[in-house]
């Protein structure tokens, strides 16, 4: 079976995981505080995580061609259905933009204009950290991945109508277009980055923050990836797909859980060994408010990896591959979590303790901070951390859950409704018949 | 290793060799009398040698006063050449370990030589740190072991001990590494000599037989040892890095440092191993094993290295204003448009700017292009470290201490000698053993031989699209 | 006794026939590793790289502990206001001793299994094996196959020459 059908009751199931997700999301809506503060980083949250996955889905497309590999040829369609996720994506984003105009969200702190007044440094940031900005460079960039997301996965479908030996198509113009993408992408990634999840924490920089969340998006796009091909083979497609193939994708996954780690390393301990107040508060807020997630984090995405697939044959099973796979998405996305959450929060006691918040909004702001932090609502009125766990913010609740799953099911739908637009192995790829009989030493 | 390899690939052995020419084609630089230019070459090499060899010596009797370095600006040509060679350092670990974990074909062509590189270019690192130390008698301290001080123990928190610790794992490694995948082709050499010199290699090839069980175990510590040296390569540079970046100084304290120095390591690196391929494949007449295809898989890696230290650049630029910290930004206003301009330019313009050449296919191919374009990288290399050792140490917080700094004759003279060093043991390197991995060629010769692979391609159609050479099962 | 074969494709087939034949092979040699000879030969898969794990996380455990016991025991040191205890700082030697023992505890175990050194002088069956020859190789002081038949397999299975050398 070279054709994939997007069997109805496949469709079915993942609109209702959809309509669970929009349901979780009315429901934060409804119990959330005044500026619904859970359901606006929740929604980033979820957005950031799943359009990063057609993005690296893409990159690394392009990185494969580019670097002349030959092994993951025969399933390359998953990855260029993942790639047309992109346009989703920004439609995702465009709600957070929306949001941003339309100031129904406080989800940045550079957003409210009475704080960037008072706010040295946000002033300072304002010409980088605006809502016009944000808008035009999210259009713009995803626009532009979408657009060679389009074109890359053009190039691919036409290979296939020509004549069997012809490569000019591989030659002339998609190493072309896969060229030019990669440093495109190389700086618009980390520029996104900033604007998306970075300026979450308004007064906080890292150089390599960019890099580290790339990273954490590559290794969350493998998983996906192996979850597709397991799925699929599954339902009796890609027999062609051989353990080889996932020995290949658990090396890189083992490679870049190491990775992922070392950038974890190397921001942590700069930070820590220089220990200025300023840039330490980042890991201060978020080892000492949110100790099970931070230590999860690493737990998940490096010790459990690590170990799983040391051994050769893990990485050759599809038990254990499925299993770390599920185990590391979802650590993944806790450390997206943990990258939103805290800043967002941090931003709701900055408004409402100091009461910097737009006027009208002032007396709801002090109201919405004892909502919040319930107990701890005195602490918050000093614009002091809260030490309390909260759901929702302090780990993920089953909210938060299904809005993920909502999300993923959103994602699975997209792709493989692309994915049965197409034959599932390309025959005409130049690098096909390597794929096919691709052997890890 | 796939068995099947696809029609659109290049062949990476020219000339329709077999096994046999392979083993004589390696083998005979090492076997004939050394030319005229390779004597010529030792004889320019080692004195340069003897001039460093002798700085150093100048250095260690009138002490570290006979260096320009001030108060201020404290690391000056010792730790920017330090870092420079280490960082070149790195491409050879890389060849051989990463791109053999990325099953790339053409790593086979140039890991010997690159790794032995890496071995010399770590050599003249590690010099620096021995003798900018000053008092180069008691550099034994460097090491933990038990003394009669209390014992009082090294400072393991000190990012500079981790260097050594760094530094020295790296070059044992190295050293393993190179030298087992040296054994079965020093046992060719062996089988191929008599006298004397049979007795030199049978020492060296530690009694190789070649044996199913033994090629077994190899493959298999190759394979380890290249997963092992991976993240040690990255860790190298890493712990270079914190040097630097676990300070508080702007413009050292930014959190990129670790990637960046990598990624610039990697990128010096193999911008020495294009300038020593495209000398040595030329001169001992290896153009069929290091093809004009790996030179252009090299310009690639070249290119994106050095798009990504660009990239890395650039973040640091905008992060400086970003961050809103004054200091910041003057460090890298400084660097700028400070008063060593000069070096910031060079290095924006030999690392960033011209390896953009090499998007053109043409030029990624011509050789002496290449060349150039190498030596361009090294000495912009060479700025970068320049640029963030002495231009952020001269104009620091406080104005009265400002300084400038130029090296005396005894810094250039120490810097000329490690490239004597480097050159001599190279020189010496291709007498003795294969430039080339003799038995990691013959392994890829059915995939990668021209006489093989893209036969069909560059004969335009035939019946089966597919070159195969299905190893049997 | 052993036979020389040009190419190692003809090598693998002598191999597999031998094997189905059921004769007892000493040896086989070759220039390169040859891929897919191990299963036909039956050779169990190698152990080197568990050795390696164990011989790193030696390597771990002694870095790891001997800095927590200089500084929480012998020797305190404070620096820039951390915990004495202060394990970031740790990780970058431990890592370094982790790959450093990892590597030599491994290079040395394969040199030691297969009876290898600096000098060690072991027999040469033929001084084209390390060139372009495949070598597989019989034991006949004490086979039970009889010479010939050997002989006449060698010369069958396609070798271009057979000799005899006593070690």
């Amino acid at each position: 079976m070279n054709q994939f059908t997007f069997e109805n009751r496949e469709r079915t199931i993942l609109i209702a995981f959809m309509i669970l997700g929009v349901v979780c999301l009315g429901v934060t809506y409804l119990v959330d505080d005044a500026y619904h503060t859970r359901f606006w980083s929740n929604f980033l949250h979820n957005s950031v995580f799943v359009t990063g996955i057609g993005f690296l889905a893409l990159f690394f497309l392009c990185a494969s061609i580019i670097a002349f590999s030959g092994w993951h040829v025969v399933f390359k369609r998953v990855w260029e259905a993942y790639s047309q996720f992109i346009i989703v994506g920004l439609g995702l984003m465009i709600v957070v933009v929306a949001g941003l105009w339309m100031h129904s969200h406080h989800l940045y702190h550079w957003a409210d204009p009475t704080a960037v007044e008072s706010d040295p440094i946000l002033k300072h940031k304002s010409s980088f950290l605006n809502p016009m900005t944000y808008t035009l460079m999210t259009i713009l960039i995803v626009g532009v991945w979408y657009f060679f997301a389009r074109k890359i996965r053009s190039l691919s479908l036409e290979e296939e109508e020509v004549s069997k030996f012809d490569f000019e198509i591989h030659k002339k113009k998609t190493r072309v277009w896969a060229a030019i993408f990669l440093p495109l992408a190389g700086f618009s990634s980390a520029a996104v980055i900033w604007q998306w999840v970075m300026s979450v924490d308004a007064h906080w920089y890292s150089t390599l923050f960019a890099w580290y969340c790339t990273i954490s998006w590559f290794v969350t796009m493998l998983c996906v990836t192996v979850l597709t091909l397991i799925y699929l083979k599954g339902k009796g497609y890609y027999e062609q797909v051989t353990p080889d193939h996932l020995h290949d994708l658990g090396k890189y996954i083992f490679g870049f859980s190491i990775f992922w780690t070392y950038l974890w390393f190397s921001q942590y301990m700069l930070i820590w060994y220089g220990n200025i107040g300023e840039e330490t508060i980042y890991f201060k807020m978020r080892r000492e408010d949110y100790p099970v997630i931070f230590y999860a984090n690493l737990v998940i995405n490096f010790v459990l990896p690590f170990f799983i697939l040391l051994r050769n044959d893990t990485k050759r099973k599809t038990g254990s591959m499925a299993f770390i796979s599920v185990v590391l998405i979802l650590g993944h996305w806790l450390d997206y979590f943990l990258m939103i959450k805290p800043g967002v929060m941090h931003t709701l006691h900055e408004m409402s303790g100091h009461g910097h918040s737009s006027a009208d909004h002032a007396e709801e702001a002090h109201h919405t901070a004892a909502d919040v932090s319930g107990h701890a609502g005195d602490a918050a009125a000093h614009g002091d951390q809260v030490a309390e766990a909260l759901v929702g913010f302090t780990y993920p609740g089953l909210l938060e859950l299904g809005t993920f799953l909502g999300f993923a099911a959103l994602f699975a739908y997209i792709f493989l409704n692309h994915l049965s637009k197409a034959p599932l192995v390309p025959e005409r790829d130049p690098y096909i018949d390597e794929s096919l009989h691709h052997h890890v030493v | 290793m796939s068995a099947t390899v696809s029609p659109i690939r290049e062949p990476l052995i020219t000339g329709h060799k077999n096994y046999h020419q392979i083993t004589e084609d390696i083998c005979a630089p090492s076997e004939r009398t050394p030319s005229l230019a390779w004597v010529l070459a030792f004889i320019v090499a080692a004195s340069f040698l003897a001039f460093g060899v002798f700085c150093i010596l100048w250095t260690i009797w009138f002490g570290i006063g006979t260096w320009n370095l001030n108060r201020t600006i404290g690391w000056g040509w010792d730790i920017t050449n330090f870092v420079w060679w280490i960082g070149i350092g790195h491409a050879g670990t890389l060849i051989s370990a990463i791109l053999l974990l990325f099953r790339q074909k053409w790593r086979t062509g140039v890991n010997r030589a690159a790794e032995a590189m890496t071995i010399f270019a770590v050599i003249c690192a590690a010099l620096f740190p021995g003798i900018h130390v000053g008092r180069i008698w008691v550099v034994f301290y460097f090491f933990p072991y038990p003394n009669t001080r209390g014992p009082l123990w090294v400072n393991f928190n000190s990012p500079l001990l981790w260097d050594l610790f760094a530094i020295s794992t790296y070059f044992t490694v190295s050293l393993l590494f190179w030298y087992t995948g040296l054994v079965p082709d020093f046992a060719t050499l062996r089988d191929r000599a008599s006298g004397l010199r049979k007795k030199f290699y049978n020492f060296l090839s530690f009694g190789w037989t070649g044996a199913a069980k033994h090629w077994q175990r190899f493959e298999s510590l190759s394979l380890v040892l290249a997963g092992l040296a991976t993240p040690l390569v990255l860790s190298v540079h890493t712990i270079v890095s914190f040097d630097f970046a676990t300070s508080v100084i702007p413009g050292w304290h930014t959190t990129i440092f670790p990637p960046y120095f990598v990624a610039g390591a990697i990128f010096s690196g193999f911008a020495m191993v294009q300038t020593l391929m495209v000398m040595t494949r030329k001169v001992l007449k290896l153009e069929d094993y290091i093809t004009i295809e790996h030179i252009d898989s090299m310009n690639k890696i070249i290119l994106l290295t050095g798009s990504i230290v660009g990239v890395a650049y650039l973040t640091e630029l905008f992060i400086a204003w970003y961050s809103g910290y004054i200091y910041e930004q003057f460090a890298f206003m400084n660097r700028v448009q400070g008063i060593y301009w000069w070096a910031y330019l060079g290095m924006m313009s030999c690392n960033v700017l011209s390896p953009q050449i090499f998007w053109s296919r043409k030029l990624r191919r011509n050789v002496t292009v290449t060349f150039v374009m190498s030596i361009f990288v090294n000495i912009g290399m060479w700025f970068e470290r320049f640029v963030i050792i002495p231009t952020t140490l001269a104009r620091d917080y406080l104005p009265s201490s400002w300084s400038y700094y130029v090296p005396t004759w005894v810094e250039v003279g120490i810097f000329l000698g490690t490239l004597g060093i480097f050159f001599t043991c190279y020189l010496i390197f291709t007498r003795i053993a294969p430039v080339v991995a003799i038995a990691e060629v013959k392994a890829i010769l059915k995939s990668s031989g021209d006489q093989y692979a893209g036969k069909q391609t560059h004969q335009g159609l035939s019946h089966s699209q597919q070159t195969s050479v299905h190893e049997p099962h | 006794m052993f036979g020389l074969y040009d190419d190692e494709e003809i090598l693998l087939k002598a191999v597999k026939e031998a094997r189905d034949k059921h004769l007892d092979i000493d040896n086989v040699y070759s220039p390169f590793p040859i891929h897919g000879l191990d299963p036909l030969l039956g050779l169990s898969e190698s152990r080197l790289h568990q050795a390696g794990f164990v011989y790193g996380a030696i390597g771990t455990l002694t870095a790891f502990l001997f800095m927590t016991w200089v500084f929480t025991r012998d020797w305190p040191i404070i620096f820039g206001g951390k915990p004495y205890w202060s394990v970031p700082a740790f990780i970058p030697i431990t890592f370094e001793l982790t790959v450093l023992f990892a590597s030599i505890g491994m290079v040395v175990t394969f040199y030691a299994v297969n009876g290898q050194g600096p000098g060690v002088t072991n027999p040469v069956l033929d001084d084209r094996i390390t060139d372009d020859k495949f070598c597989l190789s019989f034991d006949v002081t004490d086979s039970d196959e009889g010479v010939d038949s050997l002989k006449a397999f060698l010369k069958e299975s396609g070798a271009s020459e057979i000799r005899t050398k006593e070690i």
